[in-house]
């Protein structure tokens, strides 16, 4: 996908935190030099075409009522990988799932996220997963730690200000 | 956190109003004003609760490609090892986990030899070789929005 110079100037700007004002897209446009009616535009291109996947508010999940997330790797017949990946994005617990390639020491194929109030719940929801799938061969990783978590910086440069 | 900051947080994770005046048309759905609204918003960031509000993008329409990477580290290198790690840019999750694969984390970079040459520069500078490289081959599900 082709992105304009202007194109990667927003990106660069709406990836961090947008200003909490009135008119917070008359503060960016004006620092990026356009009108905001232009901004506007481009930001509503960049949703629509999908570049921007959600444009919004993201939660520290710790401080929201979700105290726990478990990484729930499951090891999935080829055969059933679509089936069981739709039943499993299906549950409202469930952030993420994917389907990756397995390794030799490391031998599932699908993930699934599972964030909530604490590790039981978790326990709780992958076993209703395991069910409804018809599952046996999972592992469950409970985050111990946070190691970092930040956005992508896109097209960012150093010298912009 | 009252139910006006619970109505608030689930209104504003996803589909953040484009217009000139984003909180207004906000505070117009929830029955609100405007300044209620940006000042609990305020509120709401300075106490954590909201990490960021901005865009989050598709790294594949960006040109970028992304990948989990999970690797077993004795528990008492993890320091040592997340250190490593964290400087690059790319890595945007890293997480210890209760596995013998224990820390595993996320990269984005512009392309996978690019991925590829930075594992194996973490692999030379802290020793750890076993470092699983596991791309996405089909997204499912990325949830768009927590309720509160």
């Amino acid at each position: 996908m082709e992105l304009t110079e202007l194109q990667q100037k927003i990106i660069a700007s709406v990836q961090q935190d947008i200003p909490l004002v009135s008119a917070p897209y008359a503060t960016i446009a004006a620092e990026l030099g356009v009108s905001e009616e232009r901004l506007l535009k481009e930001l509503q291109a960049l949703c629509d075409r999908g570049v921007i996947r959600r444009f919004g508010a993201t939660l520290r999940h710790q401080k929201s009522g979700y105290g726990a997330n478990a990484m729930a790797a499951w090891q999935v017949d080829e055969d059933r990988i679509e089936e069981v990946g739709r039943k499993m994005a299906s549950f409202p617990a469930v952030s993420h799932c994917y389907r990756r390639n397995p390794t030799d020491q490391w031998p599932y194929n699908l993930y699934t996220m599972i964030h909530a109030a604490d590790e039981e719940s978790c326990r709780q929801t992958a076993r209703s997963m395991a069910e409804a799938a018809g599952l046996e061969t999972y592992t469950l990783l409970f985050s111990v730690r946070e190691l970092k978590k930040t956005s992508m910086q896109y097209f960012s440069t150093d010298d912009d200000d | 956190m009252d139910d006006i900051d619970r109505k608030i947080l689930n209104r504003i994770q996803s589909r953040f109003p484009i217009t000139p005046r984003p909180f207004l048309t906000i505070a117009d759905e929830l029955g609100l004003t405007e300044k209620e609204v940006i000042s609990r918003t305020v509120h709401l960031k300075n106490s954590g609760i909201i990490r960021r509000i901005g865009a989050n993008f598709v790294p594949g329409k960006l040109g970028f490609v992304s990948t989990l990477c999970a690797a077993k580290v004795p528990e008492e290198y993890v320091e040592r090892f997340a250190e490593v790690v964290n400087r690059f840019p790319g890595v945007t999750h890293n997480y210890l986990r209760d596995n013998a694969f224990n820390v595993w984390f996320t990269f984005i970079a512009p392309s996978r030899e690019e991925i590829e040459k930075n594992l194996q520069k973490i692999a030379e500078e802290t020793g750890i070789e076993k470092i699983l490289n596991l791309p996405a081959t089909k997204v499912f599900k990325i949830k768009a929005k927590f309720a509160v």
